[in-house]
């Protein structure tokens, strides 16, 4: 089945088409000269969404229903007065349940997430959010004090997730009205006073599994997790053939909730890959084990891959490099090179 | 009436360099844009890197009122480097 990859870059949207030779075709960018910090295609309706960053016009959301041929930009981005809040970049967009039709989330800087409900053309802010308790707890990673995960309960369209830099996973069963913090077991080995706080833990990425609603995976600041009860606990997961705990990238198998994949960086102070290679790391029994599956990837290399570098369909994974290299690979098979020579790749989406 | 320059993105996305419209003041020619959210931050305050010279002289007062067919230059103020 063909497929395209939306590739996110520094300098705009790349789309590869798989094309009949295993290969993927190459067109110049759309939204050229735009920071495409995240894109996805609606699979309810096959709208193009990009979450579109310019230090100069500040953080937009782009969208197309001509398959890129024209855009709009989404209205209602912003915080209200009383915030004393700026909208900084957005991050993540997250289109909703099939059985909600128009319904978009958007995640945004600072810890921010927005709602549409006319499919992306308007936005309101999730005050909740905004207002919650713990905020002043609260602290920016790197990348800013970023809401960057907006996962969705397959079934309960009430019930989603999301993930902030330095706040941790949250999750909301009354369709975004509150919010608890969903964080125990999980570590926050930068705060020495309490390494596991209810809330400030730097999740990197969090998905629930596309097909059991029980299920979280999460790759953390200080580990990588899996929940098997919503994210009320979480399980730790490496140490167990992970060459280290830190990393961004993180994928999973809709069709077996025990397969997830992780591409395991030196540490906080060295953001490349480990064992001088770039290495994929793949468990099928829940992350009791994890083998090295790097056959395709080149070899010696030093690479890195951002917290929206990656994504998974029931085909197969993809990620993207900061060097502006694509590799994608079905579930069980080799990895094969889909781009190179891209600006910085700042997001990966599979679609069909 | 005035008379809006455009450069980079946002002649990109407004797909014109040039755009003519109604405004009596500063405000009201980057209201009048097809996406003033590109100019102007969700409080109504001008981006700091969204530089505006009404007839060729910087202009930072929204409400400064244009003259009739007043020539309003956006420019986005690029910086690069580092201090040696």
């Amino acid at each position: 089945m063909s497929r395209t990859i939306l590739v996110g870059t520094r300098k705009g949207l790349f789309l590869l088409r798989e094309d009949d030779d295993d290969g993927y075709a190459l067109d110049a960018p759309l939204l050229a000269g735009w920071e495409v910090l995240h894109a996805v295609r609606d699979p309810r309706d096959g709208t193009l969404f990009a979450c579109t960053n310019s230090f100069v016009h500040g953080g937009q959301l782009h969208r197309s229903t001509d398959d890129g041929e024209t855009w709009e930009i989404a209205e209602g981005l912003g915080l209200p007065e009383e915030s004393g809040l700026t909208l900084g970049k957005t991050w993540h967009v997250e289109p909703g349940l099939a059985s909600q039709p128009g319904v978009v989330w958007l995640g945004a800087e600072p810890a921010c997430l927005f709602r549409s409900v006319d499919g992306g053309a308007t936005f309101t802010p999730v005050q909740a959010l905004l207002e919650h308790p713990t905020r002043d707890r609260w602290q920016p990673g790197a990348g800013g004090l970023i809401c960057h995960s907006v996962t969705l309960d397959p079934e309960d369209p009430e019930r989603l997730y999301v993930g902030i830099s330095a706040a941790g996973v949250f999750r909301t069963e009354d369709g975004g009205e509150s919010w608890a913090p969903a964080n125990k077991g999980t570590a926050a080995d930068f705060m020495p006073d309490d390494p596991y706080p209810d809330v400030g833990q730097c999740v990197h990425k969090v998905h629930v599994h596309p097909g059991n609603s029980e299920r979280l995976w999460q790759q953390n600041h200080c580990g990588v997790y899996r929940s098997d009860d919503r994210g009320e606990s979480w399980e730790r997961l490496d140490g167990n053939g992970l060459p280290s705990d830190f990393g961004f990238g993180l994928g999973l198998h809709p069709g077996d909730p025990d397969v997830a994949y992780v591409i395991p960086e030196r540490g906080a102070a060295n953001r490349v890959t480990t064992d001088d290679r770039l290495g994929v790391y793949k468990t099928t029994n829940a992350g009791a084990s994890w083998t090295l599956e790097a056959d395709g990837l080149p070899e010696p290399a030093w690479s890195v891959i951002l917290r929206e570098g990656m994504d998974f369909d029931a085909f197969g994974v993809a990620f993207g490099t900061q060097s502006g290299f694509v590799y994608a690979r079905p579930h069980d098979g080799p990895w094969v090179e889909a781009a190179r020579h891209l600006p910085p790749v700042l997001s990966v989406s599979l679609s069909a | 009436m005035a008379v809006l320059r455009l450069t980079g993105l946002l002649a990109q996305e407004t797909g014109a360099r040039r755009l003519e419209v109604e405004a009596a003041t500063l405000e009201d020619a980057l209201r009048a844009l097809p996406t003033p959210q590109l100019v102007l931050d969700e409080h109504g305050a001008l981006r700091p890197l969204v530089h505006v010279y009404v007839e060729g002289a910087r202009e930072k007062d929204l409400g400064a009122p244009l003259q009739r067919n007043a020539e309003v230059i956006l420019i986005a103020a690029i910086a690069g480097g580092r201090d040696p």
